[in-house]
């Protein structure tokens, strides 16, 4: 029996149904805080976020096993990445998916040509075309990764916590890289004690594309209760779909991606900032952190109008913004640190 | 020794246009004044549907240029840090919102009157949320447009974009444009009170299309003038001023002028630089804050600045014939940036440009907000013709002192003059 296919994603917008459904793993590259950047892919990528960069490099290297590679257009450093690998890497079998962000008849209609294409892609890739009956099977397998999820943003939310932020992060980039069962059981077995007097943490600001800022703040005397970037809460894991055929999926999967706020490079200032004040009023967070790498510029357009909603409800936000690679461990102390006792509310 | 630089006087193009914009920009702000509704229109926005239904309107872009050229750029953007935004971010983009809100005596030309509309396309991570702005400020909304991503284009896209830009650009990326300009076109509508006439639309995109045309016949004259004949600042503003009034009889006959400015140049044999030994393509934005360095290396080096994207892209990037002047004008800015910046459609376009004008080095302005510029310089290279790149943005004018430096070592060191 050959093996399972793994077709890599970056970025947020692939329904993992799709993937599940033509007989693959899907497998989400994230890159990472820190590590090293290949020179010669920061000239072929230019001014870019630096952990895109790093996917870059870590490809080039080889350093990651995948059998096809999905590229979202859910950043511009994202677009540019797809651009370079598709003048560097023929070999690759590589997909961009172009998911326009805001509904209106003429988006909906070229969104669903989209999920079409990356349908035929992913055929492609196993040989084993979607249809409805894996459609169906893979809905039922990642919803059961949605209640996991569900059940971890309830011990996280708890008070106090039963899991740290950085087991919770862990758990769900390492869920977006597996099988859904196997995500199930990943997820479920994140949890932890943490002490009822530590400071409740909403994190915003750019995404974390791994867990080591997570760890500073455990260490700092706070646990990240919930966060608004695309690796965790907001991460689109356990989205799926039900219908008489493949057509009627696809439509639900466009609901349900229209419906949902997209990422700061796709979402207006004014739905980010609803969004952060939102997820902070669910978990009980006292204190909103953010670190702005240099080059990711879309957060720091959105800071302003967080600032202004988190005061309604009396939430200290505390950012640091052209946050250069190597510069990120201190910036998270220094914001964590910044922060006036006074300033936290009870 | 190099013969004495012969310096021309300004070509009457360019002195005309640039005398136009300020005359236009007076004439504009009356009617608003009057009471008519004007627009804010981005760059790559379909500033065709604004013509057509009559709406004044201004181009960020080139509000941005006058801002610049005004020294108003550092209060505009001490506007936009006090707004706690990031000032640092797309400068370029942002200098007409901070100036919104300097005092009338500081504001370049008495300032921009409050815009009733706001109309960009998404590109990139931050323009819609600048746009967003916009759409907050008192009696200003905004609508906006998607930005595909880039398939690729067939080789030789330039020969085929005019007539067959379904097959450069694929249908259902333009489907998606064609169907926000009629929603654009309906939201306009109903806030105007008066339907576009479709016939007006079709008259405007055949005016863009013969301002194209004028383009690129003038564009061809340059290619193959040996020596360069008219200085690269002089077609620049008579380039560009006359794009953002695309589709009026005005803008036709200033591309005409254009065009017979330099046919008769190259007719009394006029030269920017008698002893010119080395030929140079600028590629990226213009350096608008020293725009003399264009001229700075004519007389130690016999170099000349003989191609810039501006003339380039207005000849082989604008025209659509169609008979859906709405389908027409989506296929003109589907893919427009696409063409400049992702390979292989821009990489092979620079090549061609290269070599169609005889250049002997390339110095290559890589910002920030484009992709590909590695690949557009290793296509280059690949083809024999030296590249150097510069990182940064056109609009930082603490760039100049270095990048004079740079390419001057890059003449010394790698373009060697012709005999």
């Amino acid at each position: 029996m050959s093996r399972e296919r793994v077709v890599g994603i970056v970025g947020n917008d692939v329904p993992r149904q799709l993937v599940v459904a033509a007989g693959a793993i899907p497998f989400r590259i994230t890159g990472s805080w820190r590590g090293r950047i290949d020179p010669a892919a920061s000239r072929l990528l230019g001014a870019v976020d630096a952990p895109v960069a790093r996917i870059l490099t870590d490809l080039t290297a080889g350093r990651v096993e995948c059998d096809a590679l999905i590229v979202c257009a859910d950043s511009q450093a994202h677009v540019r990445l797809f651009y370079a690998l598709r003048a560097t890497a023929p070999h690759l079998p590589l997909h961009l998916l172009d998911l326009p962000r805001a509904e209106s008849i003429p988006a909906r209609r070229f969104a669903g040509v989209q999920l079409e294409s990356l349908m035929a892609f992913l055929a492609e890739v196993t040989g084993r075309p979607a249809d409805i009956s894996s459609l169906t099977a893979a809905a039922q397998a990642e919803r059961e990764l949605g209640r996991a999820i569900g059940r971890l943003r309830d011990r996280r939310r708890a008070v106090p916590p039963r899991c740290t932020g950085a087991a919770a992060l862990e758990a769900m980039i390492a869920a977006s890289q597996l099988p859904s069962h196997a995500a199930v059981a990943r997820v479920d077995r994140a949890g932890s004690d943490v002490a009822g007097t530590v400071l409740r943490v909403h994190v915003t600001g750019s995404g974390h594309p791994d867990a080591d800022l997570y760890r500073v703040l455990d260490q700092q005397g706070c646990v990240v209760v919930s966060e608004d970037h695309d690796t965790g809460d907001a991460a689109w894991l356990g989205a799926a779909a039900d219908g008489a055929d493949v057509d009627a999926v696809l439509r639900g999967l466009l609901d349900q991606h229209f419906a949902r706020v997209g990422g700061s490079p796709t979402a207006s200032s004014a739905e980010r900032a609803r969004f952060t004040r939102d997820v902070v009023v669910r978990s009980g967070a006292e204190l909103v952190v953010g670190v702005v790498r240099d080059l990711d510029e879309a957060p720091a357009w959105d800071l302003a109008d967080q600032a202004a909603l988190l005061a309604e409800i009396e939430v200290p936000l505390r950012v640091r913004t052209r946050v250069l690679p190597g510069e990120e461990i201190e910036a998270v102390r220094d914001v964590v640190g910044a922060t006036p006792e006074g300033a936290v509310s009870a | 020794m190099s013969a004495p630089v012969v310096v021309p006087e300004r070509l009457p193009s360019a002195a005309a246009a640039t005398a136009y914009q300020r005359e236009w920009f007076g004439r504009l702000a009356q009617r608003v004044r009057g009471g008519e509704a004007l627009a804010l229109a981005n760059a790559d926005a379909p500033h065709e549907v604004l013509r057509a239904l009559d709406v004044p309107y201004v181009v960020n872009q080139w509000w941005s240029s006058i801002i610049s050229a005004k020294r108003a750029g550092p209060a505009s953007l001490g506007a936009v840090a006090a707004a706690g935004l990031p000032d640092y971010s797309r400068q370029y983009d942002v200098l007409p919102l901070g100036a919104q809100d300097l005092p009338g005596q500081d504001a370049p030309w008495g300032g921009l009157p409050a815009p009733r509309f706001a109309i960009a396309e998404r590109g990139g991570d931050v323009t819609h949320k600048i746009f967003e702005r916009w759409g907050r400020r008192p009696g200003t909304e905004t609508f906006l447009l998607s930005r595909t991503a880039a398939d690729p284009a067939p080789e030789g896209w330039w020969d085929l974009v005019a007539h067959r830009w379904e097959e450069v650009f694929g249908a259902s990326r333009i489907d998606l444009l064609h169907g926000e300009i009629d929603d654009l076109i309906a939201w306009l509508e109903a806030r105007l009170g008066r339907r576009m006439d479709r016939a007006r639309l079709t008259e405007v995109m055949a005016l863009a299309n013969e301002q194209a045309e004028w383009n690129r016949r003038t564009r061809d004259l340059l290619a193959s003038a040996r020596p360069l004949p008219v200085p690269v600042t002089d077609i620049i503003p008579s380039v560009m001023v006359p794009q953002w009034h695309r589709g009026t009889r005005w803008a036709v006959e200033a591309a005409r002028h254009l065009h017979d400015d330099v046919a008769h140049r190259i007719d009394e044999g006029a030269a920017v630089a008698p002893g010119e030994r080395r030929r140079l393509m600028w590629i990226g934005r213009g350096l608008w804050s020293d725009l003399d360095m264009y001229r700075s290396f004519q007389e130690e080096f016999d170099a000349v600045f003989v191609w810039s994207m501006y003339l380039a892209i207005a000849a082989d990037g604008y025209a659509r014939y169609g008979e859906d002047p709405v389908r027409a004008l989506a296929a003109r800015f589907v893919g427009l940036t696409d063409l400049l910046y992702v390979p292989p459609m821009s990489s092979s376009w620079y090549v061609k440009e290269a070599v169609a004008h005889g250049v002997d080095g390339v110095v290559h302005l890589v910002a920030d907000d484009t992709p590909g510029g590695a690949l557009i310089s290793a296509a280059l290279e690949e083809r024999g013709i030296p590249v150097l790149e510069i990182r940064g943005s056109n609009a930082d004018i603490g760039a100049s002192a270095s990048v004079r430096e740079r390419i001057a070592a890059f003449l010394r060191d790698r373009v060697p003059a012709n005999a």
